[in-house]
């Protein structure tokens, strides 16, 4: 069966003519061990023209950009193209040229996919000490927080950046809760399941459930534990920012 | 008997699916003809049969769920989404998902026929809609492709390539029918590649031009760019349909992020034609004028939103307008004979400028550029709004946005000289929702209407109505009727998801319906 698979995949990868035709689109699927190969090849043949990252340099052209080698598959376009060209002298077999694609595509498909981080980015760039200055004072951070209380050890249990989303972006331990007073019966205080212009319901302390419809005569009070983080969003500096992210690194 | 059966089927059908040009040029009333229900992009409709005073008794006339195999149904996962807005021509309702169309009957929501295209691949993000144009309807398929159904049956008349999937191009949206001008626009921001914009004959689908979204090389505009290849591989995709001005013959719409999309050190300049609002001669693709909402994004926050046409009286003088409230958070009013700049707004709080020039644009702050360590930054990437379209209303010269404040953290991953694809991204945030009523002449917030709770901007398309009532999907599952003039809720149904794509009307046979989509589902509503 492995065989037949091969070969199956073979013919349409290497048929030209079957491109054209209707059924799934596909990319070349990278095989990393020929990347690898590629990538050594790339280096000793390719890299003083093509650049480092393969986007070209002044003498020669990119090729993540290059609407050659996207078109390409297993070296239909590049080793005739290698061919074709003046400067490209080199005597690489079709298996080379195969593995150079590997390594192309590899390169492509990372740079389709680079929204996301190769690796977290170094959010630690601020003053520890000021960090600490505005933690204790022009922040307020202290009128909930602590760091020897409820922070105590947070520059252990997150990684950097997951610090920096967590102090601007804290996810709620607590639950925003409201206190709905209906017009002749007595107010409940909860946790709210769902507000919208129309309906709120709560869960209170015991775990029973209460639902009302909205209206002038149902007074609604919402306490969102997590709105003084809210709204310190747009009196934050970003070097104010950076400067608490290092100061609760510290906070072992 | 055979024979009798087909001529019947043909002249039922032909009658049925026939659409008349005339249509496209007026406000919508017994149709819902075009992606926004006439070439004006306001999404208001003249009807009044629902109104203020009875719109309690709106109630629902009918459901159609839409179930569809395979990961062929939109939005990257295998349930159906409708993103796109319906059009309806002669009773019939014509609605799209990535690959599917169906027509439907107007009335009760029951099937008429259904076209599935054979997909190759390409993105499933969602798809817009479709274009009518005599007995044909038109559609874009994530594969890239053009196609031509005959209204009457589902069958294909032909289909054209539009876009080149090899270099990660997809197709999504909704095409506008001017003439037998059939435009189409192209989607894809992971590699490095050019937004345009093209022109197809409606009879044939030939291509009859195409519009980068770019400038010549050697022209003025082409100094914006560091080099030709920047240039050349700058984005600008075309995500969201034209509007047009019959009188002046012109159309309008926005262009999107340029490229690489985060990481802009490679790219010095304020990169025309991307992120910008762009007049064209729909005969010629000639570029009339254009006008920079974003200069050197670096946010993702394509320009494309609904460039919304309507006439006012500036400093005493009739003018023809352009609006947008443009995914940055500001608002823009053009005039749209020339291009002239009339008026800049901001519609939700932003921190990433330091004011406006002197051509209306606003001025980056480099400080809220995206920085390896972080810069929090207001909106986030998915922006004080997205493409879900927006409304005006003649009555209350009011633009409707369905907005968010919303904030991130914007992250510069690449730092190379030369950055390709992203090279970074934003992250997390907060966000609250809302719809802001604007003053179209004078950029002023009238009213603002917070949608309770926190957090996700509302997804949904607007739509005004002379009867005085304003339809927008909420951040829950609600679809509300607002009062337009202060934004007091009027009526609302609970859905079983939050509304995906802008509401329509229409009224047949006395009746007036109102249809939104909502996930894989079509509800329609009306008054009994």
């Amino acid at each position: 069966m492995r065989r037949l698979r091969l070969a199956v995949a073979g013919t349409a990868l290497f048929g030209p003519m079957l491109l054209g035709q209707a059924g799934p689109y596909e990319r070349q699927k990278v095989d990393v061990a020929a990347a690898k190969r590629g990538s050594a090849l790339y280096a000793q043949y390719c890299i003083n023209c093509h650049g480092a990252a393969a986007r070209g340099t002044e003498t020669a052209p990119d090729l993540i950009r290059s609407a050659l080698v996207l078109r390409d598959r297993l070296g239909s376009e590049l080793g005739p193209a290698l061919q074709r060209l003046p400067p490209h002298n080199a005597a690489l077999s079709s298996g080379q040229v195969t593995d150079l694609t590997h390594f192309l595509k590899q390169q492509l498909e990372a740079t389709a996919r680079n929204r996301n981080p190769a690796a977290p980015p170094n959010v630690l760039t601020g003053d520890a000490q000021m960090g600490r200055t505005y933690f204790e004072g022009a922040g307020g951070c202290t009128k909930c927080h602590s760091a020897t209380g409820d922070l105590a050890g947070v520059g252990r249990r997150y990684q950097p950046m997951d610090l920096q989303q967590r102090f601007l972006f804290p996810r709620s331990t607590k639950p925003v809760r409201a206190t709905v007073t209906p017009a002749s019966e007595p107010a409940v205080t909860g946790e709210i399941v769902k507000i919208d212009d129309f309906d709120i319901s709560l869960t209170d302390s015991s775990g029973q459930y209460h639902a009302w419809t909205r209206g002038p005569n149902l007074r609604v009070e919402i306490e969102d534990p997590l709105r003084q983080h809210h709204e310190m969003l747009d009196r934050y500096t970003d070097r104010e920012i950076h400067n608490v992210v290092r100061y609760l690194e510290t906070l072992k | 008997m055979k024979p009798l059966l087909i001529l019947t089927a043909a002249v039922c059908c032909f009658g049925q699916a026939f659409l008349d040009p005339a249509k496209l040029l007026q406000p919508p009333t017994d149709s819902w003809p075009t992606y926004n229900g006439d070439y004006s992009g306001r999404r208001f409709s003249p009807l009044k049969k629902i109104n203020q005073a009875n719109v309690g008794g709106l109630t629902l006339a009918w459901v159609r769920r839409t179930v569809v195999a395979g990961r062929q149904a939109g939005g990257g996962t295998n349930a159906a989404v409708i993103k796109g807005t319906p059009i309806v021509i002669n009773g019939v309702m014509y609605y799209t998902i990535p690959d599917h169309a169906w027509a439907i009957d107007a009335r009760t929501g029951r099937e008429i026929w259904h076209y599935e295209w054979p997909s190759k691949g390409g993105w499933h993000i969602g798809n817009r809609g479709a274009a009518a144009w005599r007995d044909t309807l038109y559609f874009e398929t994530p594969d890239c492709n053009l196609v031509a159904l005959n209204m009457g049956n589902g069958k294909e008349r032909w289909h054209t390539s539009i876009c080149d999937l090899e270099q990660f191009y997809y197709a999504s949206v909704a095409p506008v029918v001017i003439r037998e001008h059939v435009i189409t626009g192209v989607s894809g921001d992971d590699l490095d590649i050019p937004g345009y914009i093209e022109s197809h004959n409606a009879r044939t689908g030939m291509l009859e031009w195409r519009w980068y979204a770019h400038p010549e090389p050697g022209t003025p505009e082409a100094t914006t760019w560091p080099s030709v290849e920047a240039m050349m591989h700058g984005g600008g995709m075309t995500w969201v349909p034209s509007t047009y001005d019959p009188g002046l013959n012109l159309m309008y719409f926005g262009t999107g992020n340029p490229q690489p999309v985060i990481a802009g050190q490679g790219r010095a300049g304020s990169n025309l034609y991307t992120e910008s609002i762009i007049a064209l001669n729909p005969d010629s693709g000639k570029l009339a004028w254009y006008f920079q909402p974003s200069p050197h994004d670096t946010h993702d926050w394509d320009a494309v939103q609904t460039p919304v046409l309507f006439d006012a009286d500036i400093d005493g003088k009739p003018r023809k307008l352009l609006a947008q409230a443009s995914r940055n958070g500001w608002f823009f009013v053009l005039d749209r004979a020339t291009g002239e700049h009339i008026l800049t707004s901001e519609f939700v709080k932003t921190n990433w400028t330091l004011g406006v020039d002197a051509k209306g644009q606003p001025r980056l702050n480099p400080a809220k550029q995206p920085k390896p360590d972080g810069a929090l930054v207001s909106p986030n990437q998915g922006g004080a709004i997205n493409w879900p379209p927006p409304s005006y209303s003649p009555d209350t010269g009011l633009f409707y946005a369905n907005a968010a404040l919303a904030w991130s953290v914007y992250y510069l991953y690449d730092q190379d000289d030369k950055p390709e694809g992203w090279g970074g991204n934003d992250r997390s945030g907060y966000s609250e929702a809302m719809v802001q009523a604007i003053d179209a002449k004078t950029g002023k917030i009238r009213w603002s209407h917070k949608w309770p709770g926190n957090g996700g901007g509302a997804r949904s398309g607007l739509l005004s109505t002379a009867g005085g009532l304003l339809f927008a999907g909420d951040t829950n599952s609600n679809l509300v009727a607002l009062d337009p003039a202060n934004g007091n809720p009027l009526w609302h149904a609970g859905l079983h998801t939050p509304l995906t794509n802008g509401p329509i009307t229409y009224e047949l046979d006395n009746t007036q319906y109102v249809v939104v989509g909502a996930g894989d589902t079509l509800y329609a509503f009306a008054i009994r």
